[in-house]
């Protein structure tokens, strides 16, 4: 039993190390930029510990510096974390019924810890599963809070080093190219976002996603996916 | 300058909304699965809202350079080149970053 246990968090811990390897980093830059953004270290670590959504961490930094409203962060946030609402599809049998245990990886559904969960056997015990995503969250916290340290002792940043959002972008997307079956979705969000940018630049991203939801509403169905029932 | 009462807010409302949308297929799952639109919406969107994230990104940032979107291409593409061939996100995000502070301060 103790055997087959230290097995088990063995393999815990080898999921969760590419994790850290991205998570620290990246965690770090959104501490860095928040606190050189003029917020204090643990206002980033309480951003980490709550909201847990890179990319949409990423965009707050300037929109709170700007003074935006609520509202239209809420609203930014919805559209950066659509693509979080059909994680949960796959993963509807797969979740622990501990109700402490499922909402906590609800909670905690990232990118990174989605596609760790999905490439777990089925059967997982629950602890295990909990275990890695509380892992993933631990190294997204601790990257936070080095860069808030960091951020708050540098004087002269750097311009640039919010590249490192447009990065994971590119870095998300082509995995969703590699894993997509069909290359429309990449013609329509280019086409959308032009169409969009020329008739209301500021507002070209969410018009661009209203226009791709009516694509993909209206085009037909692509011939290897045909599987409806 | 961030003013902390109204950023404390901010988060809970992004923290309300982020956790609403993970919990979407959990609270509606039978309704959900059976309808074949969101079906296909859940294989079409994904590619398509990451593709929109990356160029309004670019985009955005390519705004505030004064020399043009140059930089931000050269580093996108150095980012998806070494994530197509490597497989490696930190690496890519890591070198595309550091490519675009270079360009970005000489």
């Amino acid at each position: 039993m103790s055997e087959q246990t230290r097995t088990s968090f063995k393999s815990v811990l080898t999921l969760s190390v590419p994790v850290a390897m991205g998570y620290i980093p990246l965690s770090a830059v959104f501490g860095f930029l928040f606190v050189q953004a003029g917020a204090p270290w643990w206002l980033a670590m309480v951003c980490s510990v709550i909201v847990y959504a890179g990319a949409a961490q990423f965009m707050m930094v300037p929109m709170l510096a700007a003074g935006l409203p609520v509202a239209t962060i809420a609203v930014a946030t919805l559209v950066v974390n659509l693509r979080h609402m059909f994680y949960g599809l796959s993963l509807l049998h797969k979740l622990p019924r501990n109700p402490w245990a499922r909402w906590y990886l609800v909670f905690a559904l990232t990118d990174e810890t989605y596609s760790v969960l999905t490439t777990l056997p089925a059967h997982t015990p629950a602890w295990q599963m909990v275990s890695v995503a509380l892992l993933n969250q631990g190294w997204w916290l601790l990257g936070t809070l080095l860069g808030a340290l960091i951020g708050a002792q540098a004087q002269v940043p750097l311009v640039g080093l919010d590249f490192a959002l447009a990065a994971l972008f590119a870095v998300l997307a082509v995995e969703q190219w590699r894993s997509a079956h069909d290359a429309r979705p990449l013609w329509v969000a280019l086409l959308s976002y032009g169409a969009a940018y020329a008739l209301m630049p500021q507002q070209a991203l969410l018009m661009a996603i209203g226009l791709s939801v009516l694509a993909a509403t209206l085009l037909p169905a692509p011939p290897c996916a045909q599987t409806h029932t | 300058m961030i003013d902390t009462p109204s950023a404390l807010w901010a988060m809970l409302a992004m923290a309300a909304v982020t956790f609403g949308l993970r919990a979407v297929p959990f609270l509606a799952a039978r309704w959900l699965r059976h309808h074949p639109l969101v079906q296909r919406l859940g294989r079409f969107l994904p590619l398509a809202i990451m593709t929109l994230l990356l160029v309004h990104t670019l985009v955005g940032s390519a705004r505030d350079n004064p020399h043009g979107p140059w930089a931000e291409l050269a580093a996108a593409a150095l980012a998806m080149v070494l994530q197509w061939f490597k497989r490696q996100p930190l690496l890519s995000i890591l070198a595309g970053t550091a490519l675009y502070v270079v360009l970005r301060n000489n």
